[in-house]
């Protein structure tokens, strides 16, 4: 059977056996480094296409389809274009932060991959604190946003990187909040054993009312935290131009663009990993028959299909709701999601404490 | 109660959140209703929709014969002086004079499709027609005589 | 010289680096970039250390929350833009002094107990600090803890109080100013004095 666990294991014999144990690793890092830029680069224009396609159908129209079949090379010509065109840096800015930003944005964006599983045995590093470590590498996003919204000298890049700071500050918490209740459920933060727990059911299937609850509270609040309609306030085309990114232009403009759909990648792994069983086949309590069934789809399709299931789900939200309000933004945070996730939490240990999950 | 309209706003809010997406969703899964028109390639088969105005036109039956009796209603109607119409008059076989079109000029380039003057016509002489490929390299070229060359009022239309 | 001590002293010349950077720099901003900076190389010192919790903690309390904060305070203050004054040369010297000190402080105690190299391993795990966290028992910090958690209650409530209207009065402008614009005035201006009373 197919699997990427066998792969890696034989990969890190041949090396170790071929050279000593310090170029081995060296070795090992530049592959992985090298694997992580493809998957960028891929990432980068798979979801854009699927997201202009995606927005075309719901639109009731056709979406790219001049270049290539189907438009399927629409996103590489962008990619070409943005790396031929010029990248301005506007008199008066803060030169060294104005190029210093994207790149910021960009290796959080990278950091957050290090924890993720992508198949059964394949992950970069299995850090024992998983999920808390998302969580904190994430909250540096806002940093590069701030930066390079204040580096720009421009009144909307400034207003866009203020909008975008109380929103990803805000939405944090309730972003938190839920994926604490699954810490709870799971006992443990390291992303290897959140995936084993559900080994007898998805902890969205198992946790009953609450899980679900949650699950809801954390789609929403990665949307407003990855800065995407209905919460695109920071960037609000109608009334910022482009928010914190007006400024850039070619191949610093693409880095932002790219650590958008990275991000969009990387929170809704992380959800499918807490609430769909990240790599975890369809299991359900003990019909070894159906489990064993399910066990031949290799898990890396498992933890892809969920992951662009999530994607899927937060770019129906992007084409059906109208933008918020910052009012209603941070009404919405904390008046609803902050308080329901707090009590959620509370419930969520009860049944814990209790042992009422499956 | 303060708790009871709380949970009730947020069951709605989701109501509705629910009824978009089902909109949404409703589209997304059926790709024959998709709309868009590949222009340049499909030509020929172009479907526009029903209610497109593209200029307007002065419809001539099979005997050159058209409804315009000269009464200016539309150069009236029109908000922007994109019609100006010349009239004169006919002899009519009992010796009357009578007041008829002569040329009628319609200034395409001047028009924003606003259809008053079609509203405005009595006699229904004028409608709007849906083609759009208007593009020429001549501004003068825009400028039309939308009467037909000899063609002559319908009978028994005042 | 083995990796593990060139990485340590390039992580300790960054915080070094960075944290002077941020005394010197001129612009307002820049400064707060270089905290972060520091801060950030505080955390990858922990990671170094292998105590992966202390370093996610690090990260999100003062990158996430306070340079955050530290950064919006700066774009609400006018002129943020431009370059500082430079610092009068009575406050350059107090403030060496005073690092002076700090660092004669910290000299005196690290000479006089030392670095003891320890040979029981050192792996604490997250269930281990919350145990401890909330344990009655002899050297737990459940008392801490709580009256920590008091403080913070306390601080929330009265942000609230500073940044609630007082309903009663909010009626009164409501419904007075039509007939008696003058009352309704010193309605409103009475309560705000007697808090800052």
């Amino acid at each position: 059977m197919f699997s990427l666990e066998g792969i890696t294991n034989s990969i890190q014999e041949w090396l170790f056996a071929t050279f000593n144990p310090t170029v081995a690793l060296l070795i090992q890092f530049a592959i992985v480094i090298l694997l992580a830029i493809t998957l960028f680069a891929v990432l980068g224009l798979v979801l854009v296409l699927m997201e202009r396609k995606v927005a075309a159908r719901m639109q009731i129209r056709l979406g790219p389809n001049r270049v290539g079949p189907q438009g399927m090379f629409q996103t590489t010509a962008d990619t070409l274009k943005l790396i031929m065109k010029e990248g301005l840096t506007p008199d008066g800015a803060d030169k060294f932060l104005f190029n210093l930003a994207p790149y910021i944005v960009m290796i959080v964006a990278m950091l957050l991959l290090a924890p993720i599983a992508f198949a059964k045995g394949f992950q970069i590093w299995d850090i024992n604190i998983g999920v808390l470590y998302v969580t904190a590498i994430s909250s540096l996003a806002v940093i590069g946003i701030l930066m390079a919204g204040w580096a720009s000298n421009n009144k909307y890049s400034m207003l866009g990187a203020m909008r975008s700071g109380a929103q990803i500050v805000s939405y944090e918490l309730s972003a938190g909040l839920s994926i604490i209740t699954i810490v709870v459920l799971t006992g443990s933060l390291q992303i290897s054993e959140i995936v084993a727990s559900q080994q007898n059911g998805w902890w969205l299937f198992k946790g009953h009312i609450p899980a679900i609850i949650a699950f809801v509270i954390f789609i929403i609040a990665v949307t407003a935290e990855t800065n995407r309609a209905p919460f695109d306030l920071a960037e609000a085309e109608s009334e910022l131009t482009a928010g914190f990114h007006t400024e850039y232009s070619g191949m610093k403009f693409a880095l932002f663009f790219l650590a958008e759909y990275i991000n969009i990648f990387i929170v809704c792994a992380i959800g499918a990993t807490l609430f769909l069983g990240g790599w975890m086949p369809l299991h359900i309590g003990s019909w070894e028959g159906f489990n064993r069934i399910m066990d031949y789809i290799p898990s890396v399709v498992w933890f892809f299909g969920k992951t662009f299931f999530l994607i899927f789900l937060i770019m129906w939200f992007r084409w059906t709701f109208p933008r918020l309000r910052i009012d209603q933004l941070l009404n919405l945070e904390w008046k609803y999601l902050l308080p329901i996730s707090l009590f959620n939490l509370l419930l969520v240990t009860v049944i814990a404490i209790l042992g009422w999950h499956f | 109660m303060f708790i009871k309209e709380y949970i009730k706003d947020i069951f709605r809010a989701v109501k509705s959140l629910l009824t978009g997406m089902n909109r949404t969703g409703y589209y997304f899964v059926r790709p024959r209703e998709i709309i868009t028109e590949q222009y340049p390639d499909n030509r020929d088969t172009l479907v526009l929709a029903e209610r497109f105005r593209g200029e307007v036109v002065m419809p001539h039956d099979e005997k050159n014969k058209h409804a315009c009796t000269g009464c200016t209603a539309c150069e009236l109607a029109c908000p922007n002086g994109t019609i100006k119409i010349i009239t004169k008059f006919d002899i009519s076989p009992e010796g009357k004079k009578k007041k008829a079109l002569d040329t009628f000029i319609y200034h395409l380039e001047l028009c924003t499709m606003c259809n008053l003057c079609v509203v405005a016509c009595p006699t229904d002489a004028i409608k709007m027609a849906q083609n759009f490929e208007h593009s020429v390299y001549d501004r003068t070229r825009l400028t039309k005589k939308l009467n037909n060359p000899g063609s002559k009022i319908r009978e028994g239309i005042e | 010289m083995n990796a593990a001590a060139i990485i340590f002293y390039a992580i300790s010349a960054l915080i070094l680096g960075a944290g002077i950077l941020a005394v010197t720099s001129r612009k307002i901003f820049r400064s707060a970039i270089w905290l972060l900076a520091s801060l950030v190389g505080v955390a990858a010192l922990y990671f170094w250390m292998q105590v992966e919790f202390i370093a996610a903690v690090q990260i999100i309390v003062y990158v996430g929350g306070i340079v955050v904060l530290i950064i919006f305070s700066i774009f609400l203050t006018h002129q943020s833009g431009q370059d500082l004054p430079k610092p009068i040369l009575k406050r350059t010297i107090f403030s060496g002094l005073a690092a002076l000190l700090g660092l004669g402080f910290s000299y005196n105690l690290i000479r006089e107990y030392g670095f003891q190299p320890t040979t029981i391993p050192f792996t604490p795990t997250v269930s281990d600090i919350g145990t401890q966290m909330l344990s009655p028992t002899e050297y737990g910090y459940v008392l801490p803890f709580e009256v920590v958690s008091m403080l913070l209650l306390a601080a929330m409530i009265g942000c609230i109080v500073i940044a609630m209207k007082p309903p009663s009065e909010t009626i009164t402008i409501q419904s007075i100013p039509a007939q008696d614009p003058v009352k309704g005035k010193i309605n409103i201006k009475e309560p705000e004095m007697m808090e800052e009373l």
